[in-house]
């Protein structure tokens, strides 16, 4: 039998389930699967750093997406702007309550709780208190990561555009540049966050004391 | 030795954990359970996607989007939406929509019922090609809400007093199944793909 130090030195692919014994890196070194091509895992000393700055500014970028026009459209004079705020008053007016819901979940509330999760945990970590916290903020964003629909949204959105563009003249709002902004923001924590780093710092820093709970 | 198939991932923190086949176990690191008793997980996967493809039977044909113009309410559904987008010449969002709204969750019930019959059955099969699938499965899942998210930006722009756009059942009918599916994505587990090799 491995002790769990030792296991720490494999790592399984997630696409192929296949088992790697993991190599020492240099910095800014990436390792793929031998058998898919996978980014599996790579070296980063100041991931943390950096990805609580990327969060930071990611966090502003979407509370100017959500609260400003996103776009607006005239359509022979007429004048209609889409708003997170306009979005559910309309859904509330048509009662289409499972819907605004949803949309409420995967568009608002879970892309704020994703981000700010990452936030408060990698910031405990840096002043290494409140581990406990940190390991309940570790498991739930492993469960965010499938349920949020931001990217999703935004591609809806483009349809939507080539949908009006016949009929109205369309006007991106300042919103619409947040939101390309907060993806793109997105897209590099992801690939810059490494789960099982901070996993292992996450032990490192609070050793066995919070296990037991 | 090392062998592969001793060894399974956490879902939730990605450390590699010993496998004890046939029984539950927790992450030695995060304590997060990893498997179900596989009858558990095996029930409940079929659970979601049995309720998924029921619900996909009103979502295509109750109206996903109703407009009314000057008092006079045309419906239209997923797939009368699409043809609609085909005859009017809209071919690159008519064949988004369709390859979202229609392939996808078909995709999607075919490689879950697959996965479970032929983990069940022990259908030979390569491991690598299961947990591919599954992959993909568990990727595409969340790209079919395009066509209510869609429908839900249309409704907020089209919102005139003469002329209005607003989703219909289809749309709440839509967005649950795809809710169903990703649990029953979520709740399938690798393990039963394991146990053959
Ligand atoms: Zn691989
Ligand atoms: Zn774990």
């Amino acid at each position: 039998m491995l002790t769990d130090k030792e296991l720490d030195n494999f790592i399984i692919c997630k696409k192929c389930d296949t088992l790697h014994r993991k190599i020492p890196l240099h910095q800014g070194g990436k390792a793929l699967c031998s058998k898919c091509n996978t980014l599996i895992y790579h070296r980063d000393d100041k991931m943390i750093e950096k990805t609580l700055a990327l969060v930071i500014t990611t966090i502003i970028s979407l509370m100017v997406a959500f609260n400003f026009t996103i776009i607006s459209i005239n359509i022979n004079g007429l004048e209609q702007s889409l708003s997170l705020l306009s979005l559910f008053s309309v859904l509330l007016e048509h009662q289409q309550y499972v819907v605004g819901v949803m949309f409420l979940f995967l568009i608002v509330l879970f892309p704020l709780m994703m981000l700010s999760s990452i936030f408060f945990a990698l910031f405990f970590i840096t002043i290494k208190r409140y581990g406990y916290t940190v390991r309940r903020l570790l498991i739930l964003l492993s469960h965010l990561k499938h349920w949020n629909m931001l990217d999703i949204f935004f591609i809806s959105l483009l349809v939507a555009m080539v949908k009006l563009f016949d009929y109205a003249k369309i006007e991106l709002g300042i919103a619409f540049i947040a939101f390309i902004l907060t993806l793109g923001l997105e897209l590099t924590i992801t690939k810059n966050i490494n789960f099982d780093e901070l996993w292992r710092k996450y032990e490192n820093t609070y050793g066995d004391n919070y296990d037991k709970e | 030795m090392i062998k592969s198939s001793n060894f399974v991932r956490c879902h939730t923190c990605e450390a590699v954990n010993y496998e004890y086949h046939g029984k539950g176990i927790f992450c030695r690191r995060c304590h997060s359970r990893i498997h179900q008793s596989r009858n558990i997980s095996y029930h409940k996967t079929w659970a979601f996607l049995i309720t998924a493809i029921i619900l996909y039977i009103p979502a295509n044909l109750y109206p996903i989007l109703i407009t009314k113009k000057f008092g006079v309410q045309t419906e239209s559904t997923i797939l009368g939406g699409i043809i609609h987008l085909w005859e009017v010449g809209s071919y690159p969002i008519a064949i988004i929509i369709l390859v979202a709204s229609v392939f996808v969750p078909l995709l999607k019930f075919i490689f879950i019922t697959y996965l479970l019959i032929s983990t069940k059955y022990n259908v030979k099969s390569s491991r690598i090609d299961k947990h591919k699938l599954f992959y993909i499965t568990e990727a595409i899942g969340p790209w079919s809400m395009i066509d209510v998210f869609v429908v839900i930006i249309l409704s907020v722009l089209i919102h005139f007093s003469g002329v209005q756009v607003f989703p219909g059942t289809g749309a709440t009918s839509f967005a649950l199944m795809v809710f169903f599916t990703m649990l029953s994505a979520l709740s399938f587990d690798t393990k039963l793909i394991k146990k053959e090799s």
